[in-house]
């Protein structure tokens, strides 16, 4: 199987340069940082199968740091990247301790109300530039302000971001964790029975989670260069990252990027399709695809290629399990 | 492999779909980039605000010499280009900032696009224009009235609309002439929605009124995605100020007029900030219980036979409704576009931004109601101005300043018939 | 004192639908488990029927919430056959994928259909006021409370007291066990859609007489149904009631106290408290 990851790495090294033109570019880059943060909501929502629909708010954590010590002290944004991270796993320590008692659908709820509240705090804070939001720099001074004219360089700084990811998250899939990890998704009764300190884990995932999703927020802001209310802590930011992974397959190793390489090229063309004759035809065609997706292949894409495609596939892109229903 | 098949496929299908156009022959149309947006939330601004662009493009193109005394309606297409016509690409950005750099960046490198307008709601002009400045292509903002905008140091974003400061000083001149028309008003509230448009705007006014002697009995900030206003409304029963200052969107606008008449509340002025009053939704849904408010405008339909009637009619014939304040600027700034890119003579961005800079229009060039065009270092129009109207039956009549006066003020405000 | 009373009452009738609307999610989350992101966009959909009704019939109140409640009614059963019974036993993510898809799908055809503008109904039967003692109220807002409770404690008594309502418990209790005892799962889940769908019609119906409709007025009240469900318990209809008048109230006075930005802070916080000492909602007899 090594091969097929050398040719997947290649391959993803080489786009931008098979692809030409800056539009496209930028696409592959989106394709990637949309594909970080879906992997990373992945690691709790798909792998412990604890379905979230807050993650805004470790997003919104790793965007806001930056800009926020950039409008500050006009320091490089890169600085507040690990003010980011640690900010989110903050937050994940508090969220995680009292909502981890939570199952299924509470577990859901409660994480769209927290991030809700964030959001609408965040709105009313002028430190945080309130309703207006914050500004990155517009035009870098340094290198290390990362403002970049085209989207190549951003591309190959994802890619380097999501490499990491995917590889720990392997890592985990094989060890002991991965293992408790799924037994806590088929029944966390069960799981704590069998000696399996779930609680715990299930931190652990979070932290892992969440300081990954902080860190995709650092690179949109880097990358965009603006955050208000709405872009980094909206309910939609959240539910992206899920249908993303639910899309490739919630669960599995390369079923985000899957999903987004998928969805971020569909919204794209959708809205150049139809979005100028403003009718609302790109959602009623996106809305379309998603439910027809969600019909013929409940697994998400990775299980359709996976069993009509690819009957042998291999042992890292995990086992087509699918997620039983919590509770 | 599979990956990089599904990858390489998707991007096929992203080339197939929006690859770049061969541009063809002799007087090539002049491409103008427009951002709107066409769907979410701020939907309805955004189609009419395209609509009333499409109908200045229409303007350039055809020749009307009905409109002589504004620049190139005269002539067809742009004179100093062998009258090229100019070509709209419209995209939509969703409200979504990440979505309108996309689109801005598809436009300038796959459309070829000379020029960029947009995009109705500030969070998407911060960061689109970003875009256009690293890419050395003009943009004209026509409407985001966020101050912040200009002042960037940016030298490719221009903005024809008054901003802010500029209604702020509007609102504090009006409330000072009425004490001259024998009405003196003391105390003012203002009600502001917590967006950044709300937020900006609303304190503004608040400095400005309290710095000019008025005593600002309350400043209530609220979510305009709420479902139910009578809070504020109970808040402003309880105050009693002389005047309301609403700067609110559509959607709470409507609902605030419904919620006065269930409460039985009237104030003696009722302001609102352009945005929500505007919209033509407005009139037709609660126009009946909003009768004497005053709105911020610097559009007015005018006279048969004007200038200004005959855009209205041409926007009627297309969309079945009246020019709005906020699609206005946006085709104001459109046409200042048009007249800096025909002066330019050529399609150089840097040629247009020279005659950007140059720009000096005089106040009967223009279709709104400025005091001309004229741009400062940092982009924003100096001669920018807005007229306050009043609604009377279903028409928003100027009866602010003395100088644009339609008609008298109706005083007080009347809201609903008993 | 005056102005307390306004606010509490004003609160309460708004309490009232949101109870209603939540009512007919709370019976299809609680019996098949199925998280329906498009419930808000059903209430929208029972708006637009209203004004088409009203627009075209000159129908009354009566009518127009009827028309609204029937077609909804087929549609929420058409949805159960055409969707959900396909992704109901499937992940919990695919359900989510679906109904999502489908709450964008039904929001930007209202959208293609009516047009991005703000529409209200076009009547004239409800728009006065109401005086109760010192509180004014307005009619539509005093009708659709009323109206909206009785549909509640409606929905609540056909589920407990009548043979069909134990016939769709029984199925949401145990699928096998229903089918044994000759109980069709197919149909009374079919059914229960169809019920949560008119719940939404009907509320949409109402709201619409004392608001404003446009293609995207569901998301608001969507996250409001879904606060309103959890608060109360999953399937539990006299939860979602109690919750429901509980957050209309809460909204009301925090808005009017403390500030109308900050209802929805003081809402969510409350909801995540009662969450960490009830895990299972206000009334979370889990069905």
């Amino acid at each position: 199987m090594r091969w097929r990851l050398a040719l997947l790495a290649a391959a993803a090294l080489a786009a931008p340069l098979l692809v030409q033109g800056s539009f496209y570019h930028r696409v592959l880059a989106l394709i990637l940082l949309v594909a970080i943060s879906a992997s990373a909501w992945n690691i709790l929502g798909g792998y412990a199968g604890q379905v979230s629909f807050g993650h805004a708010m470790f997003f919104g954590a790793g965007a806001y740091m930056p800009a926020l010590v950039y409008s500050q002290w006009h320091a490089a944004p890169a600085l507040g990247v690990p003010l980011g991270v640690a900010v989110s796993l903050g937050i994940a320590a508090v969220l995680g301790v009292p909502t981890f008692r939570l199952q299924g659908h509470y577990f859901s709820m409660a994480t769209i109300a927290v991030a809700e509240l964030i959001r609408i705090l965040v709105g009313n804070w002028r430190l945080l530039g309130a309703a207006v939001g914050l500004q990155g720099p517009a035009t870098g001074r340094t290198l290390w302000d990362l403002t970049f004219r085209g989207s190549v360089s951003y591309y190959y700084i994802f890619l380097g971001v999501l490499a990491a990811l995917l590889g720990i998250t392997a890592a985990m899939e094989r060890s002991r964790m991965g293992y408790y990890l799924r037994a806590i998704r088929s029944g966390e009764r069960a799981a704590r029975s069998l000696g399996v300190p779930a609680r715990r884990y299930k931190l652990y995932a979070l932290f892992l989670s969440a300081a990954f999703t902080a860190l995709a927020g650092s690179l949109y802001l880097v990358m965009i260069g603006f955050v208000d209310p709405d872009s980094g802590l909206g309910i939609l930011v959240s539910v992206q990252m899920v249908i993303v992974a639910a899309l490739g397959g919630a669960g599995t190793l390369f079923g985000p990027l899957l999903g987004a390489a998928i969805l971020i090229p569909l919204q794209q063309t959708g809205n150049v399709l139809f979005g100028g004759g403003g009718t609302g035809a790109t959602y009623i065609f996106y809305g379309g695809i998603i439910i027809v997706l969600s019909l013929f292949e409940p697994g998400g894409l990775l299980a359709i290629w996976r069993e009509r495609l690819a009957p042998l596939g291999g042992r890292w892109a995990g086992r087509p399990k699918g997620l039983r229903r919590a509770a | 492999m599979r990956h990089r098949l599904i990858v390489s496929a998707a991007v096929a299908v992203a080339l197939a779909v929006c690859g770049p156009l061969p541009g063809s022959g002799a007087a090539a149309p002049v491409k103008i980039g427009v951002l709107m947006p066409l769907s979410g939330n701020a939907g309805a601004a955004g189609q009419a605000s395209k609509a009333a662009i499409e109908v200045g493009a229409q303007i350039v193109n055809e020749a009307h010499p009905d409109m002589s005394n504004i620049p190139l309606a005269a002539t067809a297409g742009l004179p100093k280009l062998d009258g090229a016509r100019i070509e709209l690409i419209v995209a939509d950005h969703q409200g979504d900032p990440s979505l309108g750099q996309s689109e801005a960046l598809r436009l300038i490198t796959q459309q070829h696009v000379v020029a960029l307008l947009g995009a109705y709601q500030s969070s998407v002009t911060f960061a689109a224009t970003t875009v256009a400045e690293r890419n050395g292509i003009p943009w004209m903002v026509g409407d985001s009235s966020s101050p912040n905008i200009t002042g960037r140091g940016f030298k490719w974003v221009f903005r024809t609309t008054p901003i802010g400061p500029d209604f702020a000083a509007a609102y504090s001149g009006f409330l000072k002439d009425l004490e001259t028309m024998g009405h003196p008003v003391r105390t003012v509230a203002i009600v502001n929605e917590n967006t950044e448009y709300g937020t900006s705007v609303g304190g503004g006014i608040h400095e400005r009124l309290a710095k000019d002697g008025y005593n600002v009995v309350a400043q209530i900030p609220y979510n305009a995605n709420g479902t139910d206003v009578s809070a504020q409304v109970l808040q402003l029963k309880e105050k009693q100020p002389d005047v309301v200052i609403f700067v609110s969107y559509t959607s709470d606008s409507i609902l605030y007029m419904k919620t006065f008449k269930t409460l039985g509340y009237k104030p003696k002025v009722v302001i609102g900030d352009d945005s929500g009053f505007s919209d033509p939704s407005f009139v037709t849904t609660v126009g009946d219980l909003a009768q004497g408010a005053i709105n911020r405008s610097a559009w007015s339909v005018g006279k048969p036979g004007s200038t200004t009637y005959h855009i209205n009619q041409l926007y009627r014939a297309k969309t079945g409704r009246d020019l709005d304040d906020t699609s206005g600027r946006n085709m104001q700034g459109f046409l200042v576009l048009a007249d800096a890119i025909n002066r330019a003579g050529s399609t150089n961005p840097e040629a247009i931004r020279a005659a950007l800079v140059a720009t000096n229009l005089a106040p009967r060039q223009l279709m709104m109601g400025y005091k001309g065009v004229r741009f400062d270092a940092t982009g924003q129009n100096v001669l920018a101005y807005t007229y306050l109207t009043q609604l009377v039956g279903k028409e928003w009549v100027t009866v602010w300043p003395k100088s644009a006066e339609e008609r008298a003020l109706a005083w007080p405000f009347q809201g609903w018939q008993p | 004192m005056i102005v307390a009373l306004q606010v509490v009452v004003g609160g309460l009738l708004l309490g009232a639908v949101y109870a209603l609307f939540s009512s007919g999610l709370t019976l299809i989350w609680g019996m098949m488990n199925v998280v329906n992101f498009a419930h808000g966009d059903f209430v929208m959909a029972g708006m637009y029927l209203a004004f088409l009704a009203v627009v075209w019939l000159r129908a009354g109140p009566a009518v127009f919430t009827g028309v609204a409640a029937a077609l909804l009614f087929l549609f929420g059963t058409a949805v159960y056959y055409g969707l959900v019974r396909r992704v109901m036993r499937g992940p919990v993510l695919s359900q989510i994928l679906s109904t999502f898809g489908l709450a964008l799908l039904l929001r930007y055809s209202a959208f293609w259909i009516f047009s991005a503008n703000f529409v209200t109904l076009p009547t004239v039967a409800l728009s006065g006021t109401v005086h109760l003692g010192p509180v004014v109220v307005g009619t539509a807002q005093l009708v659709a409370g009323g109206a909206a409770l009785l549909l509640t404690a409606g929905m609540h008594r056909l589920l407990t007291a009548t043979a069909l309502g134990s016939q769709i418990l029984a199925v949401a209790e145990d699928r096998q066990a229903a089918m044994l005892m000759g109980i069709r799962p197919d149909r009374m889940q079919a059914l229960a859609w169809g019920l949560a769908a008119a719940a939404a019609g009907i509320a949409g119906a109402l709201i619409a007489t004392f608001y404003y409709i446009s293609p995207t007025v569901g998301e608001s009240l969507a996250i409001i149904a879904f606060v309103v469900v959890a608060f109360g318990g999953f399937g539990s209809v006299p939860g979602a009631m109690v919750a429901g008048l509980l957050i209309g109230l809460i909204e009301a006075t925090s808005a009017f106290y403390i500030g109308p930005v900050y209802k929805d802070v003081v809402v969510y916080a409350l909801f995540v408290a009662i969450l960490w000492v009830r895990p299972q909602g206000l009334m979370g007899a889990r069905l």
